[in-house]
């Protein structure tokens, strides 16, 4: 090559390139918040096909009509008010004006209405259909369009969980989508919604990314509020990276491959706080762990025995040991944080081993094994079922862990055939909806643990109910008769345990526990 | 002529060709391996009758201890001792393995003897059903029996056994058919006796010596699937404790109790080289072309 | 050659299906279905149905198998029941990962392996013989997912040098795709180093006390040329089947390595669909690797007559 030219390149190229490589270093790079899962996502589509993990990923792109807020209370989202009638079968919402679908649409009444049609079609396969085609507390009748930002349902019957139901994350928050989510033969392709994040790249097995929605219409309030709130982005990205073992999420936690972990046990959480550079953000969340009776097995069916297993847990050492501290004592199925959980709720059972060991002895109770079923998939169950057979020991009852594979523990569950179990029922943000999970008719549902008539009747009025304090007088004689039948021991309510690293503001676990990356920013310098 | 020879020989017959070797000090790796075993199976049955601490009993005030003079190898994330979990582990880890072992052993034997005696369709299909269950993947196997009976010792010991037992019924089947046609069983098959007795008497203790060495070899390999099992979550229940379960259960704690982790693989380590060391030098003693 | 080829393939059918119709049945014995484990602690009756419904699982166990082998014929293996993913092109990319690093560490470990081997075959019994074989002994003693935590340990969280979790496909960005693959891969080496060196070593000894080795060395050949023109190549086809034993026998084991170092491999996608019930993808991955043990196997058989001539198919 000619000397020239030879000595051009070999100044200009060098000079070249680090011009270039500060420009675009000062244009900046985008940033990019990285969040463990342990799993990867169902599919993209709200309440079809999903799972916890999927449920915190669509709630960041669409949005419903109302949303659960910070303290798990219900308030609106898209819409800027709700009207219930008097009698309770008319609900009329009225939508915010000038919001966006990520699209660059206007959200309309129509669009609501063609979302909601949607749900209710069958062929969809909703999750939350049974809530609302009567086979629940009420069926929705019809939804009309009287005006471009007004819809109006009507229903059934007075349902006062109606709106908690359309909130729920694994409803995918009756998330409002625009038409073209869906192709024109009715196939799912993405969803289009208005909430501060679209679909980003989705690497099957290995992470899903979300890009902030730069044309989002916030609500007008200053801050995030749950679900609802002021929803606005501050990170160009966020990549949920599939780590299914929880030991591999830690590491990567440490090392930098990740900057949040929404969910750590209690046991990584005290190692974890003592570590520079890594912050605990901590919330008691609406699980419910206990331990449940066959009320209609032959043993168990002596409501003496069951009463005298109740008295002989001491309830606040195993709750101190089960979640290394962090949370409370809850004998009862209204979770500690819920609006519900007043006096008469944090009644629960004595520790008195005499009572116990009398009630045995009355009850001919001499020895036989009692099986309880556990699990090694969630530790905390597992744990329970060891604790509470230690515990019992002192009082002469003779517990035999029964160990199983999860999926085996589900059936059990399901078709009743069990003596007793440790579990963990997952989180409902309404009081009626936590009642519900655990009171029925055995026959139809045998997992139900509790079929009382009399608290059967308690439980539908409390669905209709939409007065507070009326649903509060109603759950205190829930869990006053529950105290007294010991369908179940309820023991405490999970917590849920983020840790972000330094650097990343704005935060929050939450009663609800899913993770949100709106309202978070990473600071200055940043990888 | 020749059949009267062997007749005379009858009782019990080895193979021809074994030069019978006078008693010589064993080779090293004889001595270190079996010294090992020794040590590891001295520490099982220690365990049975006294641990430093109660392996089961929980500590929670002494949790994540590191190892000290009162706790040797220090403590877990519940307190319990490591050492005295390591002696439990000891006893459970090996002695699943030999059952299992066992398992495999006996049901091979019996059906690789089958095989390669009937021949025929029996030969044909055990075979192909033993092939099957070889390409058959392990977890599966494991987790099914333990699905369907219950997570404890011996589903896994079950789940373990049958998975060994297609590589012993092909062992035996092998030696089987190389013996089934040497003079002697054809001798014996002469003079009236019948087709079993024959199998037992001489063509069994024949098999013997490549089936100790597969023996040895699959003891480890039962030791390392319990630990890998034990891993993905399938082992015996805590809080019972194998070498794999607690070495599974150390993966959390790898930053800030890494002796959690670093002393059950030790322990898995010594107890394979152990039965390397020692398969090799039985190896060594039992198939004579090997030695120099 | 041809005949061979066609003979044992015949013979791997009947095997493939027994083995299909075992998993079949197995995994639907275990108790609870994927459906429950879906709908969890919030399932009626009627979303239960609906959803067994919608995964086909309402027909009779008999029928299932009848429609999955049907569809296999056709070339479909369905659809996940975790992702809804296509099974066949799942597969083809877990298991693109789990062969990457099989592949490579087996062949890095055979290449280092049989020439020491080799080595120590030739200095039997001296220091450096003993010294080869206690340390692959060593090596062929540790668990591999031990080692590999060791390692992840030492390389990913104290020094920080490799990344801990995660993966990047080659296609991607090929240099950050090799950090993710290095600690699998060298623990996977170190790990059947030992096994293949001790039978290399084995083998060559064997061959070395022949007689037509002595020959050879009579004849003036260096001693080189006797390693490595008659020894090697006759001491080879013991090593050759454990090599094969190793790498069919490996895909079904690397679940352990692939859960220590998070990657999306086929193993690790076995174990989660057993857990998750996933029939289809279980279904899937059965069949591959039973596919890829009968082809290693096979290739292994032909291979033989290369380096043993007396060996006939």
């Amino acid at each position: 090559m000619h000397h020239y030219v030879k000595k051009t390149l070999y100044v200009g190229v060098p000079t070249l390139s680090l011009c270039f490589a500060a420009l675009t270093l000062q244009a900046g790079e985008p940033s990019l918040i990285k969040v463990g899962f342990n799993g990867d996502i169902r599919s993209t589509e709200p309440g079809v096909n999903r799972d916890e993990n999927s449920d915190a990923f669509i709630m960041h792109i669409v949005e419903g009509l109302v949303a659960y807020r910070e303290d798990a209370s219900v308030g609106p989202m898209l819409a800027k008010d709700v009207a219930i009638s008097d009698d309770g079968l008319t609900y009329t919402f009225t939508l915010r004006e000038g919001v966006k679908f990520q699209n660059g649409k206007s959200l309309t009444a129509e669009d609501v209405k063609w979302t909601w049609q949607r749900y209710l079609d069958p062929k969809t396969q909703w999750r939350c259909l049974p809530e609302f085609d009567g086979r629940g507390v009420s069926k929705i009748l019809d939804i009309s369009v009287p005006e471009p930002l007004k819809v109006v349902f009507r229903i059934d019957q007075p349902n006062g969980v109606l709106l908690a139901t359309m909130s729920r994350p694994d409803c995918g928050g009756s998330g409002i989508v625009h038409p073209d989510s869906v192709a024109a033969d009715g196939t799912w392709i993405a969803p289009i919604g208005t909430g501060p994040f679209t679909l980003g790249q989705w690497k099957q097995g290995q992470y899903v990314e979300l890009n902030r929605f730069k044309d989002y219409t916030p609500r007008a309030e200053a801050k995030p509020d749950g679900f609802t709130g002021n929803k606005q982005a501050f990170v160009d990205r966020v990549r949920f990276v599939v780590i299914p073992d929880a030991a591999s999420a830690k590491a990567a936690l440490l090392s930098g491959g990740v900057d949040v972990l929404p969910d750590v046990t209690a046991m990584d959480e005290a190692e974890l706080k003592n570590v520079a550079g890594m912050q605990v953000r901590i919330s008691p969340v609406m699980t419910l762990g206990g331990l449940l009776f066959q009320t209609r097995d032959p043993l168990l069916g002596d409501v003496r025995i069951r009463r005298a297993v109740a008295l002989s847990l001491d309830y606040s050492q195993m709750v101190a040991t089960l979640s290394n501290g962090l949370s409370a004592v809850n004998n009862s199925i209204i979770p500690t944080t819920s609006a519900y959980y007043d006096a008469t709720a944090q009644k629960g059972y004595p520790h008195d081993l005499e009572e116990a060991r009398r009630l045995l002895k009355e009850a001919g109770y001499h020895g036989q094994p009692i099986k309880l079923i556990v699990n090694k998939r969630y530790p905390q169950m597992f744990d329970m079922g060891v604790l509470s057979q230690a515990m019992l020991q002192s009082v002469g009852v003779n517990i035999v862990l029964e160990t199983m594979e999860w999926g085996a523990q589900l059936e059990r569950y399901q078709s009743g055939n069990f003596q007793m179990m440790a579990f963990s029922y997952s989180p409902r943000f309404d009081a009626a909806l936590s009642y519900e999970s655990v009171t029925g008719n055995k026959d139809k549902e045998p997992r139900k643990v509790w079929d009382n008539p009399k608290a059967l009747v308690l439980l539908r009025e409390a669905q209709s109910e939409s007065v507070a304090q009326k649903r509060q007088a109603l759950f205190d004689q829930l869990h006053t008769l529950m105290l007294a039948d010991v369908p179940m021991v309820m023991i405490y309510n999970g917590t849920s345990i983020g840790v972000v690293k330094d650097g990343i503001e704005g935060y929050r676990s939450w009663p609800i526990s899913k993770p949100r990356l709106w309202g978070v920013s990473l600071a200055a310098t940043s990888k | 002529m020749s059949a009267k020879r062997t007749l005379q020989a009858e009782p019990a017959l080895r193979a021809p060709l074994r030069a019978r070797r006078a008693w010589r000090y064993p080779p090293l790796n004889a001595l270190i391996g079996g010294g090992l075993l020794l040590i590891l199976i001295g520490m099982a049955l220690l365990g049975l009758v006294w641990t430093p601490y109660e392996p089961l009993r929980l500590d929670l005030l002494a949790r994540f201890q590191a190892p000290s003079a009162a706790h040797w190898l220090g403590t877990d994330e519940f307190g319990r001792d490591a050492l005295s979990r390591m002696m439990m582990g000891a006893r459970t880890s090996l002695w699943i393995s030999l059952l299992s072992v066992s398992f495999a052993v006996v049901a091979g034997t019996l059906i690789g003897m089958l095989a390669g005696y009937l021949r025929g369709w029996t030969d044909r299909v055990l075979m192909m059903l033993n092939d099957a269950l070889l390409a058959f993947p392990g977890i599966l196997m494991a987790l099914g029996i333990m699905a369907i009976i219950g997570a404890s010792q011996y589903g896994i010991v079950l789940a373990l056994g049958i998975a060994y037992t297609p590589s012993v019924v092909r062992v035996v089947r092998g030696s089987v058919l190389s013996l089934r046609e040497l003079e002697f069983v054809e001798a014996s098959r002469v003079i009236g006796n019948s087709e079993f007795y024959t199998m037992l008497r001489h063509i069994a203790p024949n098999c013997l010596a490549p089936l100790c060495v597969l023996a040895t070899s699959m003891f480890g390999w039962a030791l390392l699937s319990e630990s890998a099992l034990s891993f993905l979550g399938l082992g015996v229940p805590p809080p019972a404790a194998t070498w794999g379960s607690m070495l599974a259960a150390s993966r959390p704690y790898i930053a800030s109790a890494a002796w959690l982790g670093i002393f059950p693989g030790i322990f898995i380590s010594l107890a394979l080289l152990a039965i390397n060391l020692f398969g090799d030098a039985l190896r060594d003693r039992l198939d004579p072309r090997m030695r120099k | 050659m041809f005949r061979f080829i066609l003979h044992r393939l015949g013979m791997a059918v009947p095997t493939l299906l027994l083995i299909s119709v075992m998993v079949f049945a197995l995994i639907r014995f275990i108790p609870g279905d994927p459906a429950l484990l879906m709908l969890g602690d919030m399932a009626d009756a009627q979303s239960l149905a609906q959803m067994r419904s919608s995964l086909g699982l309402d027909h009779s166990v008999v029928t299932q198998y009848l429609i999955w082998i049907k569809s296999v014929l056709s070339g479909d293996l369905g659809v996940s029941i975790s992702t809804r993913q296509a099974v066949l092109p799942l597969l083809f990319e877990r298991f693109s990962v789990s062969a990457t690093i099989v592949l490579v560490a087996v062949a890095l470990a055979t290449l280092i392996a049989v020439p020491v081997g080799l080595f120590a075959a030739w200095k039997q019994d001296s220091a450096m013989d003993l010294g080869l074989v206690a340390g692959a002994t060593l090596l062929l003693s540790i668990p591999s997912f031990w080692l590999g935590l060791l390692l992840l340990y030492a390389f990913g969280i104290k020094l920080g040098w490799l990344p801990v979790v995660g993966y990047v496909t080659f296609a991607d960005d090929p240099l950050k795709a090799i950090t993710y693959l290095v600690l699998p891969i060298v623990t996977l080496t170190l790990v059947e180093f030992g096994a293949i060196a001790r039978m290399a070593r084995a083998s060559t000894i064997e061959v070395l006390r022949l007689d037509y080795i002595a020959h050879a060395r009579a004849k003036g050949l260096s001693e080189g040329a006797v390693l490595w023109r008659h020894a090697l190549r006759n001491a080879f086809a013991p090593t050759w089947t454990l090599v094969g034993l190793i790498l069919g026998n490996l895909l079904g084991g690397i679940a352990v390595l692939e859960t220590v170092f998070t990657l999306p491999g086929v193993g690790r996608l076995m174990v989660d669909s057993i857990f998750a019930r996933d029939y289809p993808v279980l279904q899937g991955c059965l069949l591959l690797i039973t596919c890829i043990y009968v082809f290693v196997n096979l290739c292994v058989d032909l291979l033989y007559p290369l380096f043993d001539p007396r060996v006939k198919l």
